[in-house]
């Protein structure tokens, strides 16, 4: 008797396994803010996939190391949310699965912004379902008492020469910063964005890096110079641009962040006073006129064993109704094509936040990807940033330090 | 009689076993597997394809000797030992202290072992307080004169300081841990020693050299092994005060830092075997500095 029970029951088990395909699902840092829209996200899957389940998993720190543990140990996820570098890494080492393998390229052209698209495109293959994105300069948000006290007009502030000088004046005449650019960010080459953004070359027509012209070295000293008179804080050299910018403008330090309108939120956690009193403006973009910017991507392990319920789910997720509902959430941009007409992405108050999404939402169109890193990434992009600390520490001049960046770079870029 | 050796001899092991199977699991596996993987060309693209390790021979070794970032790392760790003397005496000094039996001991024990409990991007936040150029490092510095206010610096930021200002945290950390060690050590003095030290006349300072200090000789090497080994082997407190860049100019990359850049730090360009070779290389280092130590006690046994 109990071996028939049991033998009842392991064919019902069976049968179940057989009717339903379990997915796994690894976010990046999303947990525990956006729990309710993920996990809502899901259930609205599940409701129009009933034979597929799908776990959730939020990975934070660690996403790297356990992915490759997890693919070397066989028990691979189905759907990995990578941003642009890992992605390209993750492309370069053959862990993860050509999406055009998985969904014909034409349809992925109907469905995503193709400049966002291109940003997962590694040797004619693109290897990630765009996600949620974001504009480098996005929106600028102020303090207005800051620049009332400094005597600065917000409409003066045109482009990024104006908010330096803007900067220079506020520090004067209030002893907070203005803006502070990223110069040397830990991750990636924040200076040769610098140069991007002011429609100065990275590479030459061959593919050799050719950063070091006049008009690279004058763009390089201006920002040196700017940390020398302290217009721009050295700690720059230290940590993220981002993360200090939060911090300083937050304790009324800093009177300007030019950024995506999400920081927004931490400003409205740490101070919600200031948060009220902030103001939103368009960014003031560079001599070239671009917005940089990027995005997450939704990718499928080669090691999967669910690739086609995997792509099924990514392709959901991604989709511009759950891009939208994600904006309302907090302030993405969309990278599913035709954001810029939803009217899901207007702002409806005068909140801060929803301005900030109204503006900045549905442009993303206007995400440009910037230049294409080198490969040996991690050496050129280490041996980068060292030279441009030594220019801003003055230990060698902005021609060297850029010379010697272009010398190593040549010779390295394999 | 002789079985009853043995059935002690098992019953020993079958004691020993849970903790042997896993030193050898998470310790000696790891340790050996590691060492082997410095010889070979392994990296993710390989681990991701199922394709096993080749074997090399000393390529990684060479490479790893050659590359101009692990020399700095080398040195740099070599510099951080120098962490481990001073820490070695005030640890001990400060355990003479609090080990007299006087009102609110107990509160200062606590007190210095906080540091050691205290997470150390907690201790981060503070530190950087400290160390920024309105901190408190210069303001102390500018009220005894020795900085006027154009003088002022990040001593982070600054790559003749940035080293040692981060020497000073990994002293502050380790500092009530050792004194801890040193006050179980004080413990086992008997009291009798030094009542008859006094009654011969020894001060305070002849007792501290002539019978504290030799009678604390096998806790001095025990702690003074663990410290250097712990120098060698700095990494938190790098990652956690420069955001893993080893910066300024790198002038705190550590050797270990380079290891942890090549493996951990960017997991999905990581190569497994320069990070195993160059670990191995630390690891010899680190033997050598505990083969001197031991050599340094044992000369010491024979002459008493």
């Amino acid at each position: 008797m109990v071996k028939r029970l049991l033998a009842a029951s392991a064919f019902a088990l069976g049968l179940s396994a057989f009717a339903q395909t379990q997915i796994e699902f690894w976010t990046y840092y999303l947990s525990p803010n956006f729990d309710n829209y993920i996990k809502g996200t899901i259930a609205d899957f599940e409701k129009e996939n009933p034979t597929i389940k799908v776990r959730w998993v939020d990975k934070q720190d660690t996403m790297e190391r356990d992915l490759t543990a997890a693919v070397a140990l066989g028990r691979a996820p189905d759907v990995v949310n990578l941003w642009q570098d890992s992605t390209f890494a993750a492309a370069q080492n053959r862990i993860l699965t050509p999406i055009t393998q998985l969904v014909n390229r034409n349809v992925l052209n109907q469905l995503y912004y193709p400049n966002v698209l291109d940003i997962f495109v590694t040797e004619g293959q693109v290897y990630g379902l765009p996600w949620y994105g974001w504009l480098d300069q996005g929106v600028m948000m102020y303090n207005p008492d800051l620049l009332q006290r400094a005597g600065v007009d917000v409409r003066t502030i045109r482009n990024t020469d104006d908010l330096l000088a803007a900067s220079e004046k506020i520090k004067k005449a209030t002893g907070a910063y203005g803006w502070l650019p990223p110069v040397k960010d830990p991750n990636g080459a924040s200076f040769l964005g610098r140069f991007f953004l002011e429609g100065l070359p990275v590479y030459d027509k061959d593919g050799k890096a050719a950063f070091n012209s006049p008009a690279h070295i004058a763009l390089l000293q201006k920002y040196v110079d700017a940390m020398k008179n302290d217009a721009i804080p050295q700690e720059l050299l230290r940590k993220e641009a981002f993360q200090l910018s939060n911090e300083l403008y937050s304790q009324g330090k800093a009177a300007i962040v030019v950024g995506a309108p999400t920081t927004l939120n931490r400003v409205k956690e740490a101070n919600p006073d200031l948060y009220a009193r902030t103001r939103i403006a368009p960014a003031p973009l560079g001599k070239a006129g671009i917005q940089t910017g990027g995005a997450m991507s939704l990718v499928v392990p080669r090691a999967s064993k669910n690739q086609s319920a995997a792509i099924r789910f990514a392709l959901f997720v991604t989709s511009r109704t759950n891009q939208v509902k994600f904006a309302n959430v907090v302030p993405i941009v969309s990278t599913a094509a035709g954001s810029e007409n939803d009217p899901g992405l207007r702002a409806r108050s005068n909140d801060p936040l929803e301005i900030g999404k109204g503006m900045n939402s549905a442009s993303g169109r206007l995400i440009n990807p910037g230049f294409k890193p080198p490969k040996n990434t991690d050496d050129i992009y280490k041996n980068f940033n060292d030279n441009i600390e030594a220019a801003f520490l003055g230990r060698k001049s902005a021609k060297q330090a850029l010379d010697d960046a272009v010398a190593f770079w040549n010779a390295n870029a394999k | 009689m002789k079985r009853k050796a043995f059935a002690i001899t098992l019953i020993a092991y079958g004691f020993l076993a849970p903790a042997l199977v896993l030193m050898g699991l998470f310790t000696f596996y790891p340790v050996f597997y590691g060492s082997y993987l410095g010889f070979t060309d392994y990296t993710v693209a390989d681990l991701a394809s199922g394709e096993g390790p080749q074997w090399v021979g000393f390529k990684n070794i060479q490479f790893v000797l050659g590359d101009p970032l692990f020399q700095t790392g080398v040195l740099n760790s070599l510099k951080y030992l120098l962490v481990v003397p001073l820490l070695q005496i005030a640890s001990l000094a400060v355990a003479v202290l609090v080990n007299q039996k006087l009102p609110l001991m107990a509160f200062f024990r606590v007190g210095y072992y906080i540091p050691v409990v205290t997470s150390i991007s907690l201790a981060a936040v503070m530190w950087e307080w400290i160390f920024q150029k309105e901190g408190f490092l210069n303001w102390s510095l500018q009220l005894l004169n020795v900085l006027n206010s154009e003088g002022r610096f990040n001593w982070l930021l600054n790559e003749n300081t940035a080293l040692w200002a981060i020497m000073l945290v990994t002293f502050w950390r380790g500092f009530g841990y050792y004194m801890v060690l040193y006050l179980a050590g004080l413990q086992s003095i008997p009291a009798e020693l030094e009542e008859a030290a006094t009654l011969d006349g020894a001060n305070a300072w002849q007792r501290f050299w002539l019978i504290i200090v030799p009678l604390m000789r096998p806790t001095l090497l025990l702690c003074s092994l663990l410290s250097t080994i712990a120098a060698i082997r700095v990494l938190e407190e790098i990652i956690v005060f420069t955001g893993g860049s080893g910066g300024p100019l790198n002038s705190t990359y550590t050797a270990l830092l380079y290891v942890y850049n090549k493996s951990w730090g960017n997991m999905l360009n990581a190569n497994f075997g320069v990070a195993g070779a160059a670990g191995l290389l630390i690891a010899l280092v680190g033997f050598a500095l505990s083969y001197v130590n031991f050599r340094l006690t044992r000369e010491e046994r024979s002459e008493r």
